[in-house]
């Protein structure tokens, strides 16, 4: 019986998965502040893994998180006291805080049952105030708003020490996130989650509980979402509540719209591709127009974010992934490619 | 193969009657055909089998089990497949793997961990899908994604979708609805598979009268929540009551 993997490229993984690894050493070889451009990469990887899960929420199974930065930040701080305060080794850190931290995702999946859409999104985003204040409140462990030190990755006996040795954690991080959010949608799992969100009927007529996926999707992405928190507080050594801001939801969200909504790779992009911009582009930008008028920071980065969401929801609903699509079968088709297609 | 028996039953919506005291038993093996006016309760009455609409009087048996007391979620696990009237189907998703949803059931968790690592399991999991398409014709468009896809495709993911988790019942909602005569052809034949090679007891609802003449070997009448009349597709055929509500004059269907 012929199968559907067959003919599917894998080649391309491993190659992949290769470049993302030499990448630091090119970048060393290439320029001398190569230092900032992992320092970047490296948030990017946390938030790829964070979108990953995000996208099997909001993406596959359809119900919206506008508070995924709290589920970030109970991971982070999870870790951080339980490391140092609680002298846990960070390789049990490292799996036992996202799985607490996919717990929470279940007590904020109960009122998910019953809400939809919109409400949905307030329902989170209420969650995401509550978990800011009960750090702030529970300062015994936390040092409430003034921040909290924390150790580097330590990792049978190796030390992280700087963005370079990050970058490998990191990514190591990404690439397994990746293969098995990929594994999760192309099997049994995924394919519930896509039918609840696009037909709840024909879900449960076929006798997926839809309760009980619904808790599974909010699990797993508190998980991802724990793991991004648990490499974010170990490798940026310092984190505080205003790190884990409503709005950084709202980015989280504007990444996976704008890599694509429903695609694991196209949050993978989105999330590059925002941060690259928000470190890289907008500095460039603001010394640009600094020339003309006064700026904050702040306000460009909000102003195109905006608009860059804008532009994609009506030019590019599918996202970064769909144009590379695009892209590929147009040169696939190459000397037959009538225009039409692409409109 | 247990026999669907329907005892009494009866569901209003704030005052409408639906369904009014329908009793009716579809035998294992069976054909089975309802027919009746737009709203006369045809699709009530699977939602009722499938735990969508929940009647407040009468029973439905299926094996000695009634299934007013089962969730929605557990009705597929009787053995209780069924498709859709308004196709409910995944469209950024493949055409095998919308045929895959049905087989949810038959998928156990230690196969999807298997999966996960090994691709003969894949494999394994794409041929319980792939058979079925065989049987449907489909199995050429495994790898498309169902956006874009024709509805006359789209309506077979659906039967599909259904027959994969092997049945012994399965509910058709309008399965010729939409389709051109050649489709109809195309339906009528499959429909006879399903209960000819696989044994499966088909429950159709559909408003296609040569459809369901050729096809059936017992028809149902309802109107307006009522049972008018049960039998062969001659008897029926004949009842002057039928001919009056539904057929209408002059129709020599």
């Amino acid at each position: 019986m012929k199968g559907r993997y067959e003919d599917e490229k894998l080649f391309w993984i491993p190659v992949l998965i290769a470049a993302v690894f030499l990448l630091p050493f090119l970048l060393k070889g290439m320029t001398n502040s190569y230092r900032y451009y992992l320092y970047v990469l490296n948030i990017a990887g946390i938030y790829m893994i964070l979108t990953v899960g995000l996208d099997l929420l909001s993406g596959y199974t359809g119900l919206i998180s506008l508070g995924h930065a709290a589920f970030f930040a109970i991971g982070a701080y999870l870790s951080a006291i339980l490391v140092d305060q609680g002298g846990l080794p960070f390789e049990l850190s490292l799996i036992i805080a996202p799985l607490l931290t996919g717990l929470f995702g279940l007590v904020i999946g109960f009122p998910a049952l019953r809400l939809e859409g919109m409400y949905l999104g307030l329902a989170t985003m209420g969650f995401g105030f509550i978990v800011k204040r009960m750090i702030i409140a529970l300062r015994q462990w936390t040092q409430g708003s003034n921040g909290l030190q924390v150790s580097s990755p330590h990792i049978f006996g190796f030390t992280f020490r700087n963005d370079w040795d990050n970058y490998f954690l990191i990514y190591t991080g990404v690439v397994l996130t990746v293969v098995i959010a990929r594994r999760m949608v192309r099997s049994k799992l995924g394919r519930a989650f896509m039918a609840i969100r696009d037909s709840e009927r024909a879900a449960e007529a076929v006798g997926i509980r839809l309760a009980k996926y619904k808790m599974i999707s909010f699990f797993i992405s508190g998980v991802f979402a724990g793991f991004a928190g648990v490499l974010f507080a170990h490798t940026s050594h310092f984190i505080s509540t205003d790190h884990f801001d409503i709005l950084l939801s709202v980015y989280f969200i504007i990444m996976i719209l704008v890599g694509g909504v429903g695609s694991i790779y196209g949050a993978v992009l989105g999330a590059l591709f925002i941060v690259l911009l928000d470190n890289l582009a907008i500095p460039l930008f603001k010394d640009w127009l600094q020339t003309f008028i006064t700026v904050e920071a702040g306000d460009i980065q909000s102003l195109i974010f905006g608009l860059i969401m804008f532009l994609f929801i009506i030019f590019q609903p599918t996202g970064l992934y769909g144009l590379w699509l695009k892209v590929r079968i147009y040169w696939k088709l190459f000397p037959f490619n009538p225009r039409k297609r692409f409109s | 193969m247990p026999d669907l028996l329907i005892d009494n039953l009866h569901i209003h919506f704030d005052g409408v009657i639906a369904l009014d005291d329908v009793s009716l038993t579809v035998k294992s093996g069976e054909i089975f055909s309802l027919i009746g006016p737009n709203g006369s309760g045809k699709s009530t009455l699977f939602n009722c089998i499938n735990g969508f609409n929940r009647p407040r009087k009468g029973a439905i048996r299926f094996g000695g089990i009634n299934l007013l007391r089962k969730k929605t979620h557990e009705i597929p696990l009787l053995g209780i497949a069924r498709t859709f009237q308004n196709l409910q189907n995944v469209p950024y998703m493949t055409v095998l793997d919308n045929v895959l949803l049905g087989a949810h059931l038959r998928i156990s968790k230690r196969d999807t961990v298997k999966r996960w690592l090994s691709r003969k399991q894949r494999v394994a999991e794409e041929a319980l899908a792939l058979e079925i398409m065989d049987l449907l014709g489909i199995a050429n468009f495994e790898r498309k994604y169902l956006l874009g896809q024709p509805f006359g495709i789209r309506k077979l993911v659906e039967i599909a979708r259904a027959l994969v988790s092997r049945p012994k019942l399965i509910l058709l909602d309008e399965p010729a609805a939409g389709m051109n005569d050649q489709e109809t052809i195309e339906i009528a034949k499959i429909i006879t598979e399903i209960r000819n090679e696989l044994g499966i007891t088909v429950l159709v609802v559909e408003h296609d009268m040569r459809l369901v003449m050729r096809i059936s070997d017992r028809i149902c009448v309802l109107d307006s929540g009522k049972v008018i009349t049960i039998g062969k597709p001659d008897e029926v055929k004949q009842h002057p009551e039928v001919v009056k509500v539904f057929l209408g004059e002059g129709t020599d269907a």
